[in-house]
C-alpha cells in the first residue's frame, strides 16, 4: 500500500476477530476495499454482516487482528491523530450526550473536541443548528428531543469539523419515515454542496443505499461478496428489462409482440383486479425486453395495432434480489437456511463456507 | 445552506487538514478542557440539589468528628485538624467520582468512543472533568473550613503562607494525576472499576490520616506517606497550618512532604500519560472503547 | 317517497366477548397483596443477583470488611491518639455506633441507588414503572439485599470490636426482649430513610450517587452514632431525639452493652435535664422509636408518592442525566 495513496479508503486483506466464548468469531474476513475520494459508498448486508465492526476500524476505535487499512493514506493502526482530524462519525439511535446541556451547547463543546475557537464555535453551531432545520430546538434540553431531532443534532456534530471523510453508521436506524426522510435530504444536500467529501454509509435499509450510494458493497458474514453500482449490482442478476403492461385489448394476443425486434418474450398475465376501468376489461401482458430502448418499438406497435396502454410498470430486482441470489438466502432469513451448495456459481465473489456473525455486542467477553 | 456555509477553515487537501502544528494540538486540548468543564459548571447552575448534598451535609460529616474530638476533651488544634481533612476530602472525592470514574460513565453512555474519534487528547477531557467539578469541591471545602472554624473556633498559626499555599497546589496536581492514572484503569475494567472507587473512600480516610495526624498509624502511615498524595499532602498542610501545636512526630517535615508531592506529581502525570496511551491501545485491541454493558 | 328510519345506536362490544378476542377483564383487576408479594420476591431475588456479593472474595471484602472496619478504625484510632481514661469504654461505644452505621448506609444507599441504577445505567426504570408491580414494593425488595450485605458488614465489625478492640460483650446479659424490637423498628426506620432518599434521587441527576453517604454522614451528627449527644447543644440534642435512628442506636446499646454509656442520656445532657435521669428506660426507647419511626416512615411514603408523580409529570422517569 502506497503511503500517497489517493484513496479515500483503501483496506487489504482486513481481518477482526472477537475472542468470544465457547469460539472466536470472526467479524471480518478478509476486506478488500477501495473508496476514491469524493464517493458516497455504502456497505450493505445484514445484521452481523460486519459493517459496524468496519467502522469502527476505519474510524480508529478498533484495532484490525491482521490487514491494513488507510484513511487518505494514513494508517488506521499508527496515524489515528490525523485521521480523527479529517473524519468525523454519526450512528444510528446514538443516545449520547449530556441531557442537561441544551442543543447548542452540546454542539458548542464537542466544537471545542476539533478545535474550534469559542466564538467561531458558537457561530458554527448556529449555523449548523439552521442547516439540519433544528431552530425551533435551539435552546431545548438534549433530554428532551425526540428521536428524530435528537439524530439531527448528532448529523450536525458530524459536520462541526467539516470532515473531509463523513462515517454513517445506519443514521436512520429507529427513526420514522419522515424523521428517515429528512436525514437523508440532509446527507445529500450536504453532499450536494462539497462534493468533495467522501461518505461511507453502512446500512441494511436497501432503499437508502440504493437512493443514496454511487457505489455499494454487499457484505456477509465478514466478506464482501460483490461491489458495484446499483444498477450494475441489479443487472447482474437481471440483464434484461422487465415490464408490465395494461392494455385495454391487443388483437392477435401476445405473439403479434414476441416478435417485435428487441423482444425476448411476451406473455399474457392475470388481470389485477381494478386496473379495468369502470366496466372496461383489460389485458396484461409480461414483457421481457433486451433492453429499455426496445421500448418505444413495442409502444409504437401497439399504436399500431389500436391498443391504448392503461398503465405501464417497469419491474426491477431490488439489491436484497441480489443478495439473495449470492449467498442463498434473505437479509431476515436464518444464516442455517443457506446452503452453499446452492448458491450461483461464477460470480464476483463466491459463497464462502459458513462464518458466524459478528456478535451482539452483549456476547462477548 | 450554501456550501461555503458547510466548508470551514478549508484546506487544499485532506493531508493539509490532517497536520496540524504544535499551537493547534496545544489550543485544541486547551478548549478540550473548557468545553469538557461546561457541562459540569452549567450542570450545578441547573440543578442545585448539590447545594444541599454536598455541601451542607458534608459540613455537618465533619461537624461530627469535631464533636468527637469534644467528647474527648482533645487539644483544641485536633479540631482544627479534622476541618482540614473534611476540607481536603471534597478534593479527593472529585477525583475519584468525576473523574477517574467518569470514563466508564461515558462509555455506558456512549460518549466514550466520541470522544476517542475526535482530534483531542483524553488527558485534556479528563482535566476538563476535574476543572468542572472543582467548582463543587472547592465550594465544598470553602465552606467547611470557613464556616467550621468560624462556628467552632479553630485558630490557625501559619509561619509559612507560600510553603503552605504551594503544598496545597501540589497536593491537588498529584491527586489529579492519582486520578488520571486511575481513570485509564477504568478505561478497561468496567462494572469492577465502581466497586474499585468505593473501596477508595473509607479506607483511604483512614490509612490518609483524614481525621488524625497519620504519624500515628505508624508503618501503615508512613507507606501512605510514600504513596498517598492526600496523606502526605494533609500532613504537610496540618504541620504548617497549627505551627505552634505539639503536633504528634513521626512524619517528615513539610520541606520534604512538599518534595514528596513534587515527585508524586510528576510520577503520576508521567504514569497516566503513559497507562492512557497503552490502555486505549489495548481497549482498541480488545474493542473495549464502545462497549456499554460491559 | 319515506325516509330511512333511523338505526338505533348499538352498544359496543363488552370487555371479555368474542370482539374482543377472547380478553378476560379480570386480568386488569389484580390480585393485591399476592401481586404485592411477587413483586417484592422478585425484586429482592434481582437485587440478591445483581447485589450480592457472598461468592465474589473481592466484593465481598471491599463491602463488607474494608469499608465498615475502616470507619471504626478511624474513630478507634481518633480515640486512641486523644488517651484518657475512658478511653476504653468509649471505644466499645464508637464501635457499636459504627458496626451499626453500616446498616444505614446499607440501607439507605441501597434504595437510592436502584433508582439509580435502573434509569441511568440498565435504562429500565420506565419499564419497571408501568409494569403492574408496585413501583415501591419492587425498590423495597431491589434494597433488602443490600441490607444484608450491611448486616454482614455490622457482624463482622462487631467481631472485631469485641475479639481484637476489646470491646466487652457478655452474650448472656444481651437483653433479646428489647433488641429484637428495636432491631424490627431500626431497620424500618432505615428503610423509611432510604426511600425518602430514593424520592430525591428520582428528581435529580446522576451525580446524585454520594447523595445517601453524604446523608448518612450527617445524620452521624444527631443521632449519638460516635459521640454521646450531650455534648451538643441542647437544641441540637432535640434533633436528635426527633430522628429514629437515635432511639434504635440507643436501644440496640442499652441491650448488647447494658453496662455501656447512653448516647441520648448521660450528666449534663438534655435528656437529664429534661427527665432528671441519665439515660432512658428501655420502655422509652421503643415507645420514642416507634412514634418516631412511624412519623418518618409516612413522611417518606407521602414524599415518594409525590416524587413519582412529579417525575411522571415532568418524564424524568426514562431521562438520563450526566454532566
Amino acid at each position: 500500500m502506497s503511503a500517497t495513496s489517493p484513496l479515500a479508503i483503501e483496506t487489504r486483506a482486513l481481518r477482526r476477530v472477537y475472542r468470544a466464548k465457547p469460539n472466536d468469531v470472526v467479524a471480518l474476513d478478509g476486506i478488500d476495499l477501495e473508496v476514491v475520494p469524493g464517493e458516497f459508498f455504502g456497505l450493505l448486508g445484514p445484521n452481523g454482516a460486519g459493517k459496524t465492526t468496519l467502522i469502527k476500524i476505519l474510524t480508529t476505535l478498533l484495532l484490525p487482528t491482521t490487514g491494513e487499512a488507510r484513511i487518505f493514506g494514513f494508517d488506521v493502526v499508527h496515524q489515528t491523530k490525523q485521521i480523527r482530524r479529517i473524519m468525523n462519525m454519526v450512528a444510528g439511535g446514538e443516545q449520547s450526550g449530556y441531557g442537561i446541556l441544551e442543543v447548542r451547547e452540546q454542539l458548542w463543546m464537542f466544537s471545542q473536541f476539533y478545535g474550534l475557537g469559542s466564538r467561531d464555535g458558537w457561530r458554527r453551531v448556529d449555523e449548523l443548528i439552521d442547516a439540519v432545520g433544528l431552530d425551533e430546538q435551539r435552546r431545548q434540553k438534549v433530554s428532551t428531543l425526540s428521536t428524530g431531532q435528537r439524530q439531527k443534532m448528532n448529523f450536525a456534530r458530524g459536520l462541526l469539523n467539516d470532515p473531509w471523510i463523513f462515517f454513517l453508521d445506519e443514521p436512520t436506524l429507529g427513526l420514522d419515515v419522515s424523521a428517515a426522510r429528512a436525514v437523508r435530504e440532509l446527507i445529500l444536500s450536504w453532499k450536494a454542496a462539497v462534493p468533495g467529501r467522501t461518505v461511507l454509509l453502512t446500512s441494511h435499509y436497501m432503499a437508502e443505499v440504493d437512493e443514496l450510494c454511487e457505489r455499494i458493497a454487499i457484505v456477509d458474514h465478514g466478506r464482501v461478496l460483490a461491489i458495484g453500482s446499483p444498477a450494475e449490482l441489479k443487472h447482474r442478476i437481471q440483464r434484461e428489462s422487465i415490464f408490465r403492461l395494461e392494455l385495454d385489448r391487443l388483437d392477435g394476443g401476445t405473439a403479434s409482440l414476441a416478435r417485435l425486434p428487441g423482444v425476448v418474450a411476451a406473455s399474457a398475465a392475470a388481470s389485477d383486479e381494478g386496473h379495468g376501468q369502470g366496466d372496461r376489461q383489460s389485458v396484461s401482458v409480461n414483457l421481457v425486453l433486451e433492453d429499455d430502448a426496445a421500448l418505444g418499438g413495442v409502444v409504437g406497435a401497439l399504436g399500431g395495432l389500436g391498443a391504448q396502454i392503461l398503465a405501464l410498470r417497469k419491474s426491477e430486482p431490488t439489491l436484497e434480489d441480489v443478495f439473495v441470489e449470492l449467498v442463498g438466502r434473505g437479509f431476515d432469513d436464518a444464516p442455517d437456511a443457506s446452503r452453499d451448495e446452492t448458491a450461483p456459481k461464477g460470480r464476483a465473489a463466491d459463497p464462502q463456507p459458513r462464518r458466524e456473525a459478528e456478535p451482539a455486542e452483549e456476547e462477548l467477553v | 445552506m450554501s456550501g461555503n456555509a458547510y466548508v470551514h477553515r478549508p484546506t487544499a487537501s485532506p493531508q493539509a487538514a490532517a497536520e496540524w502544528t504544535q499551537r493547534q494540538i496545544l489550543m485544541t486540548n486547551l478548549r478540550t478542557v473548557a468545553g469538557r468543564a461546561y457541562p459540569r459548571v452549567r450542570g450545578l447552575a441547573r440543578e442545585k440539589s448539590w447545594l444541599f448534598f454536598e455541601i451542607l451535609l458534608p459540613f455537618l460529616t465533619t461537624s461530627a468528628f469535631v464533636f468527637v474530638y469534644r467528647a474527648l476533651q482533645a487539644p483544641p488544634e485536633y479540631v482544627g485538624f479534622v476541618v482540614l481533612g473534611g476540607a481536603m476530602t471534597a478534593f479527593w472525592l472529585n477525583v475519584i467520582w468525576m473523574m477517574a470514574s467518569q470514563l466508564w460513565w461515558e462509555k455506558s453512555q456512549g460518549n466514550l468512543e466520541l470522544y476517542f474519534a475526535a482530534p483531542m487528547d483524553i488527558v485534556a477531557v479528563l482535566l476538563g472533568m476535574a476543572v468542572g467539578g472543582m467548582v463543587m469541591s472547592s465550594s465544598r471545602a470553602a465552606v467547611v473550613l470557613v464556616v467550621a472554624t468560624v462556628v467552632y473556633g479553630v485558630t490557625f498559626a501559619v509561619d509559612q503562607w507560600l510553603l503552605l499555599l504551594a503544598v496545597f497546589f501540589l497536593t491537588l496536581t498529584a491527586l489529579y494525576g492519582l486520578g488520571m492514572v486511575l481513570a485509564s484503569l477504568f478505561l478497561m475494567w468496567g462494572r469492577e472499576a465502581y466497586h474499585l472507587t468505593q473501596f477508595l473512600q473509607e479506607p483511604v480516610y483512614f490509612v490518609s490520616g483524614l481525621n488524625f495526624p497519620v504519624g500515628r498509624l505508624g508503618m501503615l502511615g508512613a507507606l501512605a506517606i510514600a504513596l498517598l498524595p492526600l496523606a502526605v499532602g494533609l500532613d504537610a498542610m496540618r504541620q504548617l497550618a497549627f505551627a505552634d501545636a505539639a503536633y504528634p512526630v513521626g512524619t517528615p517535615p513539610p520541606e520534604v512532604e512538599a518534595l514528596i508531592l513534587v515527585v508524586m506529581t510528576v510520577v503520576f502525570l508521567s504514569l497516566a500519560r503513559w497507562m492512557l496511551r497503552t490502555l486505549e491501545r489495548l481497549a482498541r485491541r480488545e474493542g473495549r472503547l464502545t462497549i456499554r454493558w460491559q | 317517497m319515506t325516509a330511512d328510519a333511523p338505526v338505533a345506536p348499538t352498544a359496543p362490544p363488552a370487555l371479555g366477548s368474542p370482539e374482543w378476542g377472547g380478553f378476560d377483564p379480570a386480568r386488569t383487576r389484580g390480585r393485591g397483596l399476592r401481586d404485592l408479594r411477587r413483586s417484592f420476591m422478585t425484586a429482592a431475588r434481582l437485587g440478591w443477583q445483581t447485589e450480592a456479593n457472598w461468592t465474589d472474595p473481592i466484593l465481598f471484602f471491599i463491602y463488607s470488611v474494608a469499608k465498615p472496619l475502616s470507619t471504626t478504625l478511624i474513630f478507634v484510632v481518633m480515640i486512641e491518639v486523644i488517651g484518657g481514661a475512658s478511653t476504653r469504654e468509649f471505644r466499645g461505644f464508637v464501635v457499636v455506633g459504627t458496626a451499626l452505621w453500616a446498616f444505614v448506609i446499607a440501607g439507605i444507599a441501597g434504595l437510592a441507588w436502584a433508582v439509580l441504577d435502573d434509569r441511568e445505567r440498565y435504562r429500565m426504570l420506565k419499564y419497571v414503572v408501568v409494569s403492574p408491580s408496585d413501583f415501591l414494593t419492587v425498590l423495597l425488595g431491589r434494597g433488602v439485599a443490600r441490607i444484608a450485605v450491611g448486616g454482614m458488614g455490622a457482624a463482622i465489625t462487631l467481631s472485631v470490636g469485641v475479639l481484637a478492640l476489646g470491646v466487652p460483650l457478655d452474650a448472656g446479659r444481651i437483653d433479646w426482649p428489647l433488641l429484637l424490637p428495636v432491631m424490627l423498628g431500626g431497620l424500618v426506620t432505615i428503610v423509611a430513610v432510604g426511600i425518602l432518599l430514593a424520592a430525591v434521587c428520582i428528581q435529580t441527576r446522576q451525580e446524585s450517587w454520594s447523595y445517601p453517604e453524604a446523608a448518612a454522614g450527617a445524620l452521624f451528627l444527631v443521632t449519638g452514632a460516635v459521640f454521646p449527644l450531650s455534648v451538643l447543644p441542647a437544641p441540637v440534642q432535640v434533633v436528635g431525639w426527633l430522628t429514629p435512628l437515635t432511639w434504635w442506636i440507643e436501644g440496640v446499646r442499652l441491650a448488647v452493652f447494658p453496662a455501656g454509656p447512653s448516647g441520648i442520656g448521660g450528666t449534663g445532657s438534655a435528656f437529664a435535664a429534661f427527665s432528671g435521669r441519665v439515660r432512658p428506660e428501655p420502655h422509652e426507647i421503643v415507645v420514642a422509636l416507634l412514634g418516631t419511626g412511624v412519623l418518618v416512615t409516612l413522611a417518606a411514603i407521602v414524599g415518594f408518592r409525590v416524587s413519582l408523580h412529579r417525575a411522571k409529570d415532568r418524564g424524568l422517569l426514562d431521562q438520563t442525566t450526566g454532566s
